[in-house]
């Protein structure tokens, strides 16, 4: 294994670094022997898949989580960061895509937040908050009136408010999770101008995204992290997103997926016109045997549709009809579970499983009519679909009585299948079928996914990780602003075309 | 990363054991101590009967209690509802009316404000705090325009028989309270309902996404509460052979406190009859242990807030734990 340290050059200073860190939660290991060093006036990329520790490397740098062992050193010392706000003090801010800015207060306040606001005794001094707000704005080369609330603002505005709080703050190390997730192409520009600017005054910036693409235009070194182990550090220019994918995954991505089967042309499935609160107008097929991938950006309307077909979200116009029976509508998830539909949440740990109850009262959650008569349930039964489900997904506990929230991640995902797949569902929807799971498991899930479909069951997956979707499915649905804006066999699917679907443009090519 | 984790099996050491069993621990070390300062009365036949009579009424609202917090709720009007369940029982059977009837309308009352109280918290999405704190203050105002602010007394003989009576020389109201907890032990543990209930105590999407009626769940749970509070104030009234609009309430925040040490019993830390049962018998023992000790009454009261904030805490001990 290549060691992380790089060769200290007397030019560049090393602004923020972690050394060996450690750190393990209920036993499972989320870092073992991470390392980071960032340089002053650089864009790092921490690169790895879901689960690879960098959101845990992350939270360790900035206070929020205590290592087990390992070191950090700033500016050539060691430090320690008890809580967050030590670790703000030190310059390290990290922003994060949901919360950042206050919505209720105006930008200039939200910049000048907390510490930073300037008071005599408790009262605060206006003029001197509205020139100190002024004069981070003016470093980033933003126009954004300062008496607006902040939750009047554009995505990107909003954004540029949290880096202004982060200079306000005199951030030396910046960390961007996903920054561009919600951002539009040209948004993408001026957010990567401004970090090119920064970068130039010196601040240090450790970028963390999924998007390989933003990463070769925009940074300047790149960290790949596996299992909880950083496995390379390099320059940007010296490597290829081809190296940088097989890295992360630790094989080729080939090998994760298995073979395609072949659909039937059974219609196990029909939308039709189907209308919620985002979702306009979808219809579409979905035949017998078959895996359906449902792509998209973030908050285009994927994870709706799939509620509205699981009858856990209301929609206000359109059919669902399973086999040849038409659900009346918004029918709720208990009669859309009768009629074959089941769905395995996107969140697990908020909507899959009850963390503190066990395996076996979990997936007699949603199979109480088939572990009950007359209102009463029957222990035994619920021991038994217990035993099969454990078995059959190979779900590694001490037994059925183990609480889910004891599990890794993996095994609380399969916990989730094994509930719904008790139901028998004729069409599984699936969303976001491996967040957060290791590689191992992952390549399991796929092919889980495929004995179900090869079995007849209809799956409905979808993701938001491209090669995912090309690999695990046999056909692709695209969805652009609550809309299908395209539909692809996987076979013939490149990144390319997908990308193109999901940003609405349907027959232009985009330029990154 | 997912096979060499042997670590993560808790280890059963010490310290865990303790925070395990520390509120059972607690409660033989109150025998025990209550047993060394008078050992010629607290154990005996004649006490322990006391201890288990005092308590019945309060076992019977904490298993109310129980059945809210089960669903992640609680319910802050229960005290209040016995109040006026019992209130009514009485003015009714000084009415006239017969005894039945009057037992009868209620513990109807009682259903129609747990009602309220679950389709306001349920259906209009208000929370439990603000609902149930409302329906308190109306309901115990209710009590004050039932008893018309007095106390209502000379109640029929077999009426009062109901809390007075004994059988086998135990009084009546410990077997009701044995019957109450018995029944509502089983809804928990062996229906479909009752599954629904901690289903949705544990997670609510989890359980709405699992095709669960968490709504009505919920509804129903307070439902039940309300009942079970009304029979509770109602075997109170009968008890003392006399009805006040504020006799129930200080079982209110005694039955929150039951409830609360009885999730420190069990490791998942969820609301559950027999821990809350283990917490009634902390709060009795205590109570007649310091009366005996000729404790002044509001030295409990102050006493049990402590107790609230020691099981709490242990509970939080606990989860950080995990």
């Amino acid at each position: 294994m290549n060691a992380a340290t790089t060769t200290v050059d007397s030019s560049h200073t090393i602004a923020l670094e972690a050394r060996d860190i450690f750190k393990h939660f209920d036993g499972v290991h989320a870092l073992s022997g991470a390392k980071l060093s960032v340089r002053k006036g650089e864009i790092h990329a921490l690169l790895g898949e879901n689960g690879a520790g960098k959101s845990t490397l992350v939270k360790v740098l900035t206070g929020l989580y205590t290592p087990d062992s390992g070191t950090i050193v700033q500016n050539g010392s060691d430090v320690e960061f008890a809580n967050v706000r030590v670790a703000n003090r030190a310059g390290i801010v990290a922003l994060y895509q949901e919360l950042s800015i206050i919505p209720s207060i105006s930008v200039a306040e939200n910049i000048m937040l907390g510490e930073q606001t300037p008071n005599r005794g408790g009262l605060v001094q206006w003029k001197t908050l509205r020139r100190g707000a002024q004069e981070q704005l003016d470093r980033l080369n933003q126009k954004i009136p300062l008496g607006e609330l902040a939750g009047e603002l554009s995505p990107v505005q909003q954004t540029m408010v949290a880096f202004a709080r982060a200079l306000a703050t005199n951030a030396q190390v910046l960390i961007l999770d996903e920054p561009t997730a919600s951002l539009t192409d040209t948004e993408i520009k001026d957010l990567f101008a401004v970090l090119r600017k920064l970068r130039d005054q010196g601040v240090a910036i450790v970028y963390v995204s999924h998007r390989l693409e933003e990463v070769f235009e925009l940074c300047d070194r790149l960290t790949i992290m596996r299992n909880g182990e950083t496995i390379i550090t390099k320059n940007v220019a010296d490597s290829n997103i081809d190296e940088v994918i097989s890295t992360m995954v630790g094989r080729a991505a080939g090998e994760l997926y298995p073979e395609r089967g072949t659909a039937t042309s059974t219609v196990a499935l029909t939308v039709e016109k189907v209308d919620g609160r985002k979702v306009k107008d979808i219809s579409f097929t979905a035949h017998k045997g078959e895996v359906l991938g449902i792509g998209g950006l973030a908050g285009s309307g994927r994870s709706e549709l799939l509620r509205i077909l699981a009858g856990a979200q209301k929609h206000t116009a359109g059919t669902i009809t399973v086999g040849d029976k038409t659900l009346r509508p918004s029918p709720g998830v208990s009669r859309a579970l009768e009629a074959g539909i089941a769905l395995v949440p996107e969140e697990r740990r908020s909507q899959g499983v009850i963390l503190s109850a066990t395996i076996q009262d979990n997936i007699a959650l949603a199979n109480i009519p088939g572990v009950s008569s007359f209102g009463l349930v029957s222990g035994a039964r619920i021991v038994d679909i217990t035993r099969r489900g454990m078995l059959d997904l190979q779900i590694k506990a001490r037994g059925p009585r183990q609480p889910v929230g004891e599990l890794s991640g993996g095994n609380q995902q399969k916990v989730v299948l094994a509930k719904m797949l008790a139901r028998k569902p004729k069409v599984l929807l699936m969303d976001e079928p491996t967040r957060g799971i290791d590689v191992g498991t992952k390549a399991e899930i796929y092919r889980l996914i495929r004995e179900l479909a090869a079995g007849g069951t209809t799956i409905i997956a979808v993701s938001s990780e491209l090669p995912e979707l090309m690999g695990m499915s046999d056909r692709i649905i695209i969805m652009h602003e609550g809309q299908i804006s395209g539909e692809v066999q996987a076979a013939t699917a490149t990144e390319e075309i997908l990308l193109a679907y999901c940003y609405g443009k349907a027959d232009s090519h985009v330029n990154n | 990363m997912s096979t060499t984790n042997a670590p993560a099996k808790p280890g059963r050491s010490l310290g865990r054991t303790l925070l395990q069993g520390g509120t059972v621990i607690a409660l033989l070390a109150l025998i025990g101590f209550f047993f060394a300062m008078r050992p010629d009365v607290f154990l005996s036949f004649t006490n322990v009967k006391n201890i288990l009579f005092q308590v019945s009424i309060l076992a019977i609202i904490a298993s109310a209690q129980t059945v809210v917090m089960v669903v992640g709720d609680f319910d802050l009007s229960l005290g209040a509802i016995s109040s006026l369940a019992g209130a009514v029982a009485a003015a009714l059977m000084l009415g006239g009316v017969p005894m039945w009837i009057a037992i009868s309308v209620a513990a109807g009352v009682g259903l129609l404000i747990g009602l309220a109280n679950g389709f306001l918290i349920a259906y209009l999405r208000l929370s439990a705090f603000v609902a149930t704190l409302a329906t308190m203050t109306s309901v115990v105002g209710l009590a004050y325009l039932v008893t018309a602010g007095t106390t209502l007394f000379s109640l029929p003989e077999g009426f009062n028989n109901l809390g007075q009576g004994k059988f086998l020389n135990v009084p009546l109201p410990v077997y009701i309270a044995i019957v109450i907890s018995l029944i509502i032990w089983s809804i928990l543990r062996f229906t479909t309902l009752g599954r629904s209930w901690s289903a949705t105590g544990g997670n609510q999407e989890v359980a709405r996404l699992s095709g669960v009626n968490v709504r009505r769940a919920r509804l129903l749970a307070f439902t039940l509460a309300g009942v079970v509070s009304a029979i509770g104030g109602i075997i109170l009234a009968a008890r003392l052979g006399s009805a006040s609009a504020v006799q129930g309430s200080d079982n209110m925040m005694f039955s929150v406190a039951a409830v609360f040490l009885g999730m420190t019993v069990i490791r998942s830390g969820m609301a559950n009859l027999g821990g809350t049962m283990v917490g009634v018998t902390i709060i009795g023992v205590m109570s007649n242990g310091l009366n005996i000790l000729g404790v002044n009454s509001y030295v409990q009261q102050v006493v049990t807030g402590l107790i609230i904030i020691a099981a709490v805490t242990l509970s939080s001990l606990k989860n950080r734990e995990r």
